[in-house]
C-alpha cells in the first residue's frame, strides 16, 4: 500500500514537504493575524528574478532566490513603514518588478529550460538531494529562530504600541518575520511553485481559525492541518498522477470546505442543545 | 514634576499639527486633554509616549526622554486594531508582556482582572469581549505590570453610559489607590469636569491649562469648538 515509499524522490518530497509545511503553518498564523496574506504571493512572484538570474548564470537557484527574496522582504517592509505607500501597494510594486526582471532575464536564455516550469508550478520529481539538504539546513535556521523570538513577534503582532512600551524594538521582530516568511516561501516553491505557494501560508490558518479557542491551539491546529494537507496532497498526486503543487492546494481547499461544513454543523448542534 | 512638555511643535511635512504647546503634569495627577477633532490630541499623545519626536521643543518624563522611560507607561487605545476573529485568550493577551517573576503568574492575572471588575473572562477569547470589557482588560494589563503612567485615548468611545461610568470610576480609583498618573483624551466635557483634576485644552496651539472648573468656560469652549457648545447641567442650562 505504501509503495510510494520505495521511491527516493517521494521520500525527498515527503521529508521536505513535512518540514516546510510546519514552517509555513507556523508563519501563516502571524501572516494571517497581521492581515498580510498577500505577502506570500508578492515575495514568491518577485523571486522569479532571483531564479531567472541563477538559471542564466548557472548558480544554485534556491540559495540565490533565498537571498533575493530576503532583500525584497526588507524593501517591502521599508516601503510600508518609511513611505506613505500602503502594504498592498508595496507588495504589488515588488511583485510586478521582480516578475518583470525575471521575464527579461529569461529572454536572454537560449533554449528550453524545463526546470523553470518546476519553479512556477512545483514538481516533486525535481527535488534532488541538494534541494532537500538546502531546505533542511536553511529552514532549520528559521525553525530555531521562531521559538526563541516567538513571544516578541506575537506581542508586536497583536499590540505594536504595547510591545514598544514594554521596551521591544518592534522593527527588529517585524523584519525577522518578513525575512523568515520570504525564506520559507522560497524553500517551498519546488514543492508547490511560485504561482501557488501563498495558499499554503493561508489555508491551514483559515481552517484552524474555525476550531481554535486560543492562539496556542490556533498555532498547533494550523501546523497539524498544514502537514496533513501537504502529506495527503503529495500522496494523491502520486496515485492520481497529477501535478504536486496544484494537488496540494486543492487538498487544502477541499479540507477548508469540509471544515467549514463541520463547523456549521457543530454550531447548529450547540444552538439546539 | 513627572511630565514636562515645553514649547512642543510637531509638523508632518508642511502641515503643522501642534505649535508651541507647554504644560506640566505632576506625579499622581489625573489630567484630561480636550480639543476638537484634528486639534492634535493624538499627535500629542504619540509625542508623550515617544512614538513621534517633537519637531521643536522638548518632552521629558522624570527628566528623561519618553522613549528611554517608556516601560513606565501603559497605553489604552481608543480601539484595538486587530482581527477579532483571530483566537487569542484574555490570559494569553495578558501574558504577552514579560515582566520578571510576577507577570505571568496565574494568580496575579486573575487578581488584576478582578480589580477591574472582570471575573471569569481569563479563558474567553479577546475578540468576544465588548468594547468596555476590552478597555478594562487593557487597564488590568497595565495594573499587572505596575505602570506609573496610564494614557487613555478616548476610553469611552463606542461604550454605553453605564460602561463609560464604569471605566471612569475605575480610572479614578486607580489614580487614588495607586497614585498612578492618568492622562485621558476625551470629548466628554461633563466627564472631564467630574473626574479630572486638570485639563489641557488644545486646538493645535495651547488654549488653556488648569483645573476644569476654572478653565472650562464658555470662552474656552468657543475657542475650541466654536459657538453653540457648552456644558450640560440639570435644569437645562447651557453655560
Amino acid at each position: 500500500m505504501l509503495e510510494f515509499l520505495q521511491y527516493p524522490f517521494m521520500i525527498r518530497a515527503l521529508l521536505s514537504g513535512v518540514f516546510i509545511s510546519i514552517l509555513l503553518g507556523w508563519l501563516g498564523t502571524f501572516v494571517v493575524t497581521r492581515k498580510m496574506s498577500f505577502i506570500g504571493d508578492g515575495i514568491a512572484h518577485a523571486s522569479l528574478a532571483g531564479i531567472a538570474l541563477a538559471v542564466l548564470l548557472g548558480w544554485a537557484p534556491i540559495p540565490t532566490a533565498v537571498i533575493l527574496a530576503s532583500i525584497i522582504a526588507v524593501i517591502i517592509y521599508f516601503l510600508e513603514k518609511k513611505t506613505n505607500i500602503s502594504s498592498d501597494m508595496a507588495i504589488a510594486l515588488m511583485l510586478t518588478t521582480g516578475m518583470a526582471i525575471g521575464i527579461i532575464l529569461l529572454s536572454f536564455y537560449q533554449g528550453y529550460q524545463p526546470e523553470l516550469m518546476s519553479y512556477l508550478f512545483g514538481n516533486i520529481l525535481t527535488i534532488n538531494s541538494y534541494d532537500l539538504w538546502s531546505i533542511l539546513l536553511i529552514g532549520s535556521v528559521v525553525l530555531i529562530a521562531l521559538p526563541i523570538f516567538y513571544r516578541k513577534i506575537l506581542f508586536s503582532t497583536f499590540d505594536p504600541i504595547g510591545s514598544y512600551l514594554s521596551g521591544i524594538n518592534n522593527w527588529i521582530f517585524d523584519l525577522l518575520l518578513y525575512v523568515s516568511t520570504a525564506i520559507v516561501i522560497i524553500l517551498s516553491i519546488k514543492l508547490v511553485g511560485v504561482i501557488l505557494v501563498s495558499s499554503l501560508l493561508v489555508t491551514p490558518s483559515a481552517i484552524a481559525k474555525m476550531f481554535a479557542k486560543s492562539f496556542k491551539s490556533f498555532t498547533l491546529l494550523t501546523i497539524i492541518f498544514s502537514v496533513f494537507i501537504v502529506l495527503i496532497g503529495l500522496i494523491l498526486s502520486y496515485y492520481l498522477d497529477l501535478p504536486s503543487g496544484a494537488t496540494i492546494i486543492l487538498t487544502g481547499t477541499a479540507l477548508f470546505i469540509l471544515a467549514y461544513l463541520f463547523s456549521l454543523a457543530l454550531k447548529r448542534r450547540s444552538i439546539k442543545t | 514634576m513627572l511630565i514636562e512638555v515645553k514649547n512642543l511643535s510637531y509638523k508632518f511635512n508642511d502641515f503643522t499639527a501642534l505649535e508651541n504647546v507647554s504644560f506640566e503634569i505632576e506625579k499622581g495627577d489625573i489630567v484630561a486633554i480636550i480639543g476638537p477633532n484634528g486639534s492634535g490630541k493624538t499627535t500629542l499623545l504619540q509625542n508623550i509616549i515617544g512614538v513621534l519626536s517633537p519637531t521643536t521643543g522638548t518632552i521629558t518624563i522624570d527628566g528623561e526622554k519618553p522613549r528611554d522611560v517608556r516601560k513606565k507607561i501603559g497605553y489604552v487605545p481608543q480601539k484595538f486594531e486587530f482581527d477579532r476573529t483571530i483566537p487569542i485568550s484574555v490570559h494569553e493577551f495578558m501574558s504577552l508582556e514579560k515582566c520578571g517573576k510576577k507577570g505571568h503568574d496565574e494568580k496575579n492575572i486573575i487578581e488584576a482582572l478582578r480589580e477591574v471588575g472582570l471575573e471569569d473572562v481569563e479563558e474567553k477569547q479577546l475578540g468576544h469581549l465588548s468594547g468596555g470589557q476590552f478597555q478594562r482588560v487593557m487597564i488590568a494589563r497595565a495594573l499587572l505590570h505596575e505602570k506609573e503612567i496610564l494614557i487613555f485615548d478616548e476610553p469611552s468611545t463606542g461604550i454605553d453610559l453605564v460602561g463609560e461610568k464604569t471605566i471612569y470610576d475605575l480610572i479614578k480609583k486607580i489614580n487614588e489607590d495607586r497614585g498612578t498618573t492618568c492622562l485621558i483624551v476625551s470629548h466628554e466635557l461633563n466627564i472631564v469636569n467630574k473626574y479630572t483634576k486638570k485639563v489641557v485644552c488644545i486646538n493645535k496651539q495651547m488654549v488653556c491649562y488648569g483645573s476644569p472648573e476654572i478653565v472650562i468656560t464658555p470662552e474656552t469652549l468657543q475657542k475650541l469648538y466654536g459657538s453653540g457648545t457648552g456644558l450640560y447641567h440639570p435644569h437645562n442650562h447651557i453655560h
